[in-house]
């Protein structure tokens, strides 16, 4: 006997099978991340780390570590809620969303969920990775001070940046458009982000500016918890990371709303 | 009872441009209807406003009774919806697809119908194949079963024959007709117009945007289209009168009728000696001439008196 729930297993299925494309091209969505966060780990962690100092009285190798979990946390999360949709807008599929019954609600929640679950899973990788680099580097592992407020930011971060990938995607009608975006906006925030660094490395002036990246504070979020020590406080980056939220969201509802789910 | 699915003023515009303009119609339980028009005419607007792929200028589509814009999921897990042009689903196989379809459709254990729709639509064979891995054809017949997998009440199908071999094209309207059997209602456009000539109960006629006709196909083409009736005569015949006569040649003559009329009545005026009949050939109006007739009529001093002599 089959059994049909329109109002929840619609959503359900969604986000399985959110899951599932990412899952499908495991090497470029997972392994190919986890290979860059390498790569950065032995280039500035290992190589260069011993020259620089950030003034935060903990090695540069743990600092980068936790500015790098984030960072790919962040970019994962968007990339697959963003290459999604525009690959739904290319080959057609988003319209099936549109077709089938599922509220604007559902579409977003399933979606950013399946964004989360990449971005988390990404983050996971890194931070083995880094334990890997830290025990070779110190014969210990890196303590994490503050697991559960490590778990709020990841997953706040994760959130913000999978509605924001959604959002860009929706809004986008060219594949330029969207590389635009990454290239222009987000990957400066993302570096400009206080992954490499820490104010104390920078020009009064620069230290202004980076405080109106959104990005640092998230990044500077995990920091903390990972470290207990960062450039801001944590009750700063967590209303940054509740704000991105929201506004995000309010974002993603109106261009849903608005937007075109037809194909290009 | 309500019908499956009522079109009241409905309205598309693209800017100032009117896609879709003021249709209303309904369909009935259980009926096969063709919406036919000349490429352009808003056939894929329509519908798509129905699934809400568009949203609708103004105007109002009722499913069952409900609202599509008031109840969105009753009234979407009825519907079935076959685009016109073919979804890609990027790394996904036949199988998969049609799991998530039926999950989309609030069914997570559908296996035994998913099984029953490949086979029927000959995809058993592909079931792991990838959608850019299959010929035309055979992406038509997966849209199909996509739309399928929820058994929906009402089937929209967007040509679903274009760029089908005629044997397969056959074999999908032999399936469109067992739906229909088994209740379900069909809306369907096609550029076939001999195929919905023989499948469609009701036939709508869009035209720039605006419904020209709706009828019974069978009334269309009794009241739009003559029927012919030619003679093969023997002998030297003599100059026939009759005011259905459209041409005479020496050997045969043809003449034109509504068809309201008896043959007898037709035949009348002739004055015709029967044994010099060789043979009779009695043609009937076809829906094309009925289309075009519909299409024509528009064009306001088009003279619909196709009198014209004809070659012998
Ligand atoms: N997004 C759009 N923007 C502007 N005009 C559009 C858009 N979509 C369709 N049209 C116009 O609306 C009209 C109706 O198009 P539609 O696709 O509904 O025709 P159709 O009856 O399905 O034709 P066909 O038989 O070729 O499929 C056409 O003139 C088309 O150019
Ligand atoms: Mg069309």
């Amino acid at each position: 006997m089959k059994t049909q729930n329109i109002y929840f297993n619609p959503f359900l299925m969604l986000l399985w099978k959110e899951i599932r494309r990412y899952c499908k091209v495991l090497v470029q969505t997972v392994v190919t991340p986890g290979i860059n966060s390498s790569l950065y780990l032995i280039i500035f962690g290992v190589s260069l780390g011993g020259s620089i100092d950030v003034g935060l009285e903990v090695p540069y190798l743990a600092f980068l570590i936790s500015g790098l979990i984030m960072m790919s946390c962040l970019n994962n999360s968007f990339a697959n809620t963003s290459s999604s949709i525009i690959s739904g807008k290319f080959s057609g599929d988003l319209e099936d969303l549109k077709v089938v019954p599922l509220s604007k609600q559902q579409i977003i929640w399933a979606m950013c969920l399946g964004g989360i679950t990449r971005g988390l899973v990404v983050a996971s990788v890194a931070l083995t990775v880094g334990q890997i680099f830290y025990y070779s580097q110190y014969g210990e592992f890196m303590e994490i001070k503050s697991p559960f407020s490590l778990a709020f930011f990841l997953l706040g971060g994760a959130l913000a940046y999978a509605k924001l990938g959604m959002f860009v995607a929706f809004l986008a009608k060219t594949f330029d458009q969207m590389s635009a975006v990454s290239a222009f906006v987000l990957q400066p925030l993302a570096f400009l982000g206080g992954v490499f660094f820490s104010l104390n490395n920078l020009s009064p002036f620069w230290q202004k500016i980076s405080l109106f990246n959104p990005v640092f504070y998230l990044i500077n979020g995990v920091r903390h918890s990972i470290l207990g020590v960062s450039d801001v406080p944590p009750l700063s980056a967590a209303v940054v990371t509740v704000l991105s939220l929201v506004i995000f969201h309010v974002l993603v509802l109106v261009t849903l709303s608005r937007s075109e789910f037809k194909r290009w | 009872m309500h019908k499956p699915l009522e079109i009241l003023n409905l309205s598309k515009n693209y800017g100032a441009f009117k896609a879709v303009d003021d249709v209303s119609f309904a369909l009935e339980e259980g009926e096969i209807f063709g919406l036919l028009g000349p490429n352009g005419a808003g056939k894929t607007t329509l519908i798509s406003c129905v699934v809400t792929l568009e949203n609708m200028t103004s105007g109002k589509v009722k499913v069952f009774g409900d609202s599509i814009l008031d109840k969105p999921k009753e009234t979407k897990s009825k519907i079935g919806y076959v685009p016109q042009e073919v979804v890609n689903h990027g790394y996904f196989t036949v199988e998969e697809i049609l799991k998530f379809y039926s999950g989309f459709f609030g069914i997570l254990r559908n296996q035994e119908k998913i099984d029953y729709l490949l086979n029927r639509l000959s995809l058993d064979v592909h079931r792991n194949k990838k959608v850019k891995q299959l010929s035309g054809g055979m992406k038509r017949r997966l849209m199909i079963a996509k739309a399928l997998v929820h058994d929906p009440k009402i089937l929209l199908l967007d040509e679903p024959t274009a760029g089908v071999d005629i044997e397969l094209r056959n074999s999908l309207w032999d399936f469109v007709v067992e739906l229909k059997k088994s209740g379900t209602t069909v809306l369907l456009t096609t550029h076939y117009l001999e195929e919905a000539e023989e499948l469609c109960d009701r036939i709508g006629v869009i035209h720039n945007g605006s419904l020209r006709k709706v009828g019974r196909t069978s009334d269309l083409i009794q009241d739009l289209t003559l029927r012919k009736l030619e003679m093969q005569l023997s002998g030297k015949n003599k100059e026939f009168n009759s005011k259905y006569l459209v041409s005479q040649c020496e050997e045969s003559i043809e003449l034109e009728f509504p068809s309201n009329l008896e043959i007898g009545e037709v035949v009348k005026d002739l004055d015709l000696d029967w044994s010099t009949v060789k043979d009779i050939h009695l043609k009937e109006g076809s829906l094309e001439e009925a289309f075009l007739r519909i299409l024509n009529e528009n064009n306001a001093n088009n003279s619909t008196n196709n009198s014209v002599e004809r070659d012998c």
